[in-house]
């Protein structure tokens, strides 16, 4: 965040409130020697998103915008007596119903990688057909620069559909899907990410912009999508469609459904290359903080199914049913022949082509920080946004044209039709122009043409190949939404260098190219890519992230955080209640700390002035008033006995407290708490480390963590937001400090 | 595609096997009996000195009262050996007959095959021969001689090496790659009439190409021949829609079109440079347009700080910060 600190700059400018930019943290506290800086964070992405959440005052210290999740069980008396009711049948049916919902979520995004490979070939291909048909007929007759319209014209009109669609009415789709991913395994729930209209609009988008010419590629789309699979298909309900399936209640939590994302997202990994340990192995690498075995191994089953299910509709689609061949959206084809073995003196080559890798990716990833803060500054109207990605969309036409237009790179054509749309132009009659074939295809075909022109026959010469590749980075670089995809094109090393994922993407590239030989270069490659990519920028997806002010918790705290107690991180003072409370006190206290995104609440003994007993959510105690407001009312004795089901049904979205009217009468009464607080919060003393906390919350999932003095005594609350202020900058530990848009 | 073959023919080879084994003991009672003419087959193998001297090395370890085993004797033992075969073993003078009218056959075909290698004939000038080699290998392997003798256990599989088979097969993948059989009815014997039909378009072209090159100007040329040309491409891609294509016809079409656009220069010229730069030059500045011009009008989005609240009045915290100070 360091470079953030810096260059962040230019957001105060005519901003009043900037002017605290760099105090240092702690008032009264400059003759500190280690003065800290303070860095911005922003909230970018559309307006209309966020402004709905205000800044709430009294007891959250949280980012407003993004929750965390609770990967932490509540073990309140009604789970407890839930247990105890579950026979050894239940236990087992859960179980198993657990694999049947990996299994659905394998086969529901190996269906949807189908649809959109389908949908993408067929939009394409017409374009390409109808472009290729007006160019011929202009050849002949003169008017070319028409045909270059038409090309720019078609291009808009498909991604302005697509841009349309994710700006005005789910702009959670924009974007690759990835970081967003990330973030959630990690453990932020980032509003709006894994709902079904996210899902149904980022898949119109991605066939939109891929037809549209856009330099996009699926596999982010396909792990977004994946993972909302398994987030609708795990609760066995959908609240966009208002409709209950009453199965999988038990699901209804964030443990239960983190792991079915992850198993989500390893299937749209599989799905996209082809790759299922690939794909298990993303999910280890982005939610590695949470595993066990068994997980492990239902979601390589997914991946499976998901790789399945593509190959066998895919199959269906190409007339030969049964031919399972064919797996992965983005593949580079079977490296059959001898003529690809490598041999021990390239090895140093490898390493030059990681270096240089990485050099290109983080001018890719540079270039696209630059645009994405100044599209968070300047594009951020919706309309504006549409705009901006239709102009790339006539961009990207027009350089293709040009580049066909004035390359004279003429090949003959091939024994076996190879290419698909072959334009002539200005060739030789029998031959094609090999730059149109390079861009009259969906990128994951050119790339597999390129890798698999038959030997002995110069498909490309080098120069079309570099100017496509560089033209392919500087558009992919200036395309909004901003894709990753690039990262499937130019092979491994480029990738490295833009992403940085060690482990998950050697094994991608080893899977997606059928080969385990290569699996030393690939690691070589993508080691140097990573090396040299990290001393410039860091990957792109953290870029993101960090761009989106997500309190992201890394492997690990910043270095030289020891000196940092709990007491310096929590937020203070924590609202407490007593074990029995007045209604009228909760519902206070609820409307006051406004918003309905709210941290938690911990329930309290007051005669020993806030001895801790326990911590109840906000969720819970809204839940509660709206159950129980009536009840309290009449005699206790008739009271209905409120269930863990009720908390389940309505998660996860929780009413406001608006929503709920008490009565004057109703205030009066007394709530008993004692049932539903969870008795056993984990709690640490007030001198922990900044790092020792770390550790619980990266291993535990915790949401909150209770800060209590020797006397085992409220003292403060540490979140996730606490902890992901911290950075590691240039000039020692920074801190970000919290803002809103 | 050999080896397929053979895998295909495997349960023959089991039935076969059983008789070949009978042979083969057959054989090993005769070759003991007869050690002499063991010797004598040995040495007949031509090779290097070497494996000769092994061999003699063996024989003698073999038959050490052998004084015939002499180098300089090696040219009087003759071939004829073999045919002291017994009956049973001996390829009957059927097969030998059906073997001579192979090999005739067999180089007819590959003579033409050669001499119509360049420019590419193989189909139309070749097909009668191949029509008749294919004959033959019929008659060797499904048909039954006189006397229900079949020729094709004894000539075509009773050893590793297949050499008529091997010769064939190489036959037949020349006439599959070349795809002759798209232009060529064999039943017929005779070229199919998209292919005369073809020959008919591409000879007017030629003639015309011939009539104007003759008069040495290349842009008459051009505009006079562009009907019958083009007339000729659309035969051609509609014969290639429909795969009727060898490659006779492939070979002489992209002769035509290298001597349209290559020779004549009659390809398509690059003319319209300058509307097309303009074109994308225009293109290529709108977004730059496009940022300036949010840059410059559109608002830039406030941020507001938050404070967080913090245990900052804690008194015990100041003394932390002392204490690491």
């Amino acid at each position: 965040m360091a470079n953030i600190t810096k260059k962040v700059s230019w957001s105060s400018r005519g901003d009043e409130s900037g002017g605290g930019e760099r105090t240092p943290l702690l008032n009264g506290s400059e003759e500190v020697r280690y003065t800290r800086q303070v860095g911005l964070a922003f909230f970018p992405g559309s307006p209309r998103l966020y402004e709905q959440y205000r800044w709430c005052k009294s007891v959250c210290v949280c980012v407003c915008v993004f929750q965390s999740l609770d990967y932490d069980n509540s073990e309140n008396q009604l789970f407890l007596e839930e247990e105890r009711r579950m026979s050894f049948l239940g236990f087992k049916c859960l179980e198993i119903s657990r694999w049947v919902i990996c299994g659905l979520i394998g086969f529901l995004t190996g269906l949807i990688a189908c649809c959109i490979d389908i949908a993408v070939e067929n939009l394409a291909g017409v374009k390409y057909y109808v472009v290729k048909q007006n160019i011929e007929k202009f050849t002949e007759v003169g008017g070319l620069s028409i045909s270059l319209i038409l090309w720019a014209v078609l291009n808009s009109a498909f991604v302005m559909l697509g841009a349309v669609i994710v700006a005005f009415f789910e702009p959670g789709a924009a974007g690759s899907g990835i970081p967003q991913i990330k973030c959630y395994l990690n453990g932020v729930k980032i509003p709006r990410v894994v709902r079904l209209k996210t899902l149904v609009v980022k898949v119109c988008g991605v066939i939109c912009s891929v037809a549209g010419g856009l330099a996009v590629g699926k596999e982010g789309p396909m792990i977004h999508s994946g993972a909302v699979v398994a987030a609708g298909v795990s609760q066995g309900r959908s609240t966009s469609l208002k409709k209950d399936f009453k199965i999988f209640e038990y699901f209804r939590r964030d443990t239960e459904k983190r792991d079915f994302v992850s198993a989500g997202a390893a299937a749209g990994v599989s799905a996209a290359f082809g790759a299922p340990v690939g794909g298990v192995l993303f999910s280890l690498e982005e939610g590695a903080s949470f595993w066990n075995q068994m997980l492990t191994w239902r979601i390589f089953f997914a991946s499976m199914i998901s790789t399945f299910t593509l190959n066998f509709f895919l199959s269906i689609y190409n007339n030969k049913p049964g031919d399972l061949s064919s797996p992965g959206l983005i593949n580079f084809g079977r490296f059959e022949s001898d003529s690809v073995a490598y041999n021990l003196y390239e090895i140093p080559l490898f390493i030059v082509m990681g270096a240089a890798g990485g050099l290109l990716g983080a001018l890719f990833n540079i270039l696209n920080y630059w645009l994405t803060i100044f599209r968070i500054r300047y594009v951020h109207r919706p309309c504006l946004q549409v705009m901006e990605a239709m102009l790339v969309a006539a961009v990207t036409a027009t350089v293709s044209f040009a580049m066909i237009y004035f390359s004279n790179d003429c090949q003959p054509l091939g024994p076996d039709q190879s290419e698909d749309y072959p334009l002539q132009l200005f060739c030789a009659d029998g031959e094609y122009n090999s730059m149109a074939t390079a861009f009259f295809n969906t990128p994951e075909r050119s790339v597999r043409s390129l890798f698999h022109n038959p030997p002995g026959r110069l498909f490309y010469n080098p120069l079309t190949l570099s100017l496509f590749t560089l033209f392919g980075i500087l558009l992919a670089a200036i395309t909004p939404n901003g894709s990753v995809s690039v990262r499937g094109l130019y092979g491994p090393h480029y990738g490295g260098g833009i992403v940085r994922m060690t482990l998950s993407l050697t094994v991608i590239m080893v899977e997606a190219t059928g080969n385990v030989t290569y699996g030393l270069p690939i690691m070589l490659v993508l080691l140097t890519a990573k090396i040299v990519g990290d001393y410039f920028v860091e990957g792109l997806y953290d870029i993101h992230i960090k761009l989106q002010s997500v309190p992201f918790l890394h492997l690990e705290a910043p270095a030289t955080s020891h000196w940092l107690t709990a007491r310096e991180v929590m937020g203070a003072p924590v609202t407490c209640f007593n074990r029995i409370e007045k209604v009228g006190t909760i519902v206070d206290v609820l409307s006051n700390t406004s918003t309905n995104h709210n941290a938690s609440l911990s329930s309290c003994r007051s005669p020993l002035l806030g001895k801790i007993c326990g911590l109840i959510l906000r969720s819970q105690l809204i839940v509660l008033l709206k159950h129980k407001v009536r009840e309290l009312a009449r005699s206790r004795l008739t009271q209905r006995k409120l269930q863990l089901k009720d908390f389940r049904d309505a998660y996860p979205r929780f009413p406001p407290i608006q929503s709920i009217h008490v009565s004057q009468d109703e205030r009066e009464c007394m709530m008993d708490l004692t049932e539903f607080m969870n008795p056993t919060p984990y709690t640490v003393p007030q001198e922990t480390s900044l790092p020792r906390v770390f550790k619980l919350f990266r291993a535990l999932g915790l949401r909150h963590l209770v800060v209590v003095d020797s006397e085992n005594r409220v003292v403060g609350l540490v979140t996730r937001k606490d902890l992901a202020r911290y950075h590691l900058g240039k000039h020692g530990l920074e801190e970000m400090q919290l803002a809103q848009t | 595609m050999s080896f397929g073959r053979c895998f295909l023919k495997l349960p023959y080879f089991t039935n076969m096997f059983i008789v070949q084994v009978g042979a083969l003991l057959i054989a090993l009672t005769y070759y003991t009996n007869a050690q002499t003419s063991v010797v004598a087959v040995n040495t007949t193998i031509p090779g290097s000195e070497q494996s000769a001297s092994g061999l003699r090395q063996l024989a003698v370890a073999v038959v050490p009262q052998s004084s015939v085993f002499h180098p300089s004797l090696r040219s009087q033992f003759s071939l004829n050996l073999l045919s002291a075969f017994p009956e049973d073993l001996e390829v009957s003078n059927y097969c030998v007959e059906l073997l001579a009218i192979f090999g005739q056959r067999y180089s007819t075909y590959v003579n033409c095959l050669v001499s119509a290698a360049r420019p590419v004939k193989v189909c139309q000038n070749c097909y009668g021969t191949y029509g008749n080699l294919m004959e033959i290998y019929k008659n060797i392997s499904d048909q039954m001689g006189p006397g229900n003798v079949s020729c094709r256990d004894s000539l075509l599989r009773s050893d590793r090496l297949m050499l008529v088979f091997l010769l064939y097969s190489n036959l037949e993948d020349i006439w599959t790659a070349s795809e002759c059989n798209r232009c060529v009815s064999l039943r017929h014997y005779s070229l199919t009439n998209d292919t005369l039909y073809f020959m008919e378009t591409l000879n007017q072209s030629l003639s015309c190409f011939e009539k104007y090159q003759k008069q040495g100007n290349h842009s008459e040329l051009c505009t006079e021949c562009k009907a019958t040309y083009r007339g000729l491409n659309e035969l051609y891609s509609r014969m290639e829609k429909n795969h009727t294509l060898c490659i006779d016809i492939e070979d002489s079409m992209n002769m035509t079109r290298i001597l349209w656009s290559k020779d004549f220069n009659c390809s398509f010229p690059r003319a319209e440079t300058v509307p097309v730069i303009a074109v994308s030059s225009f293109m290529l500045f709108l977004p730059i347009i496009f940022y300036l011009s949010s840059f410059l009008h559109s608002e830039q989005k406030k941020r507001k700080l938050i404070h967080p609240k913090r245990a900052k009045s804690n008194p015990s915290f100041i003394n932390i910060q002392d204490k690491f100070s």
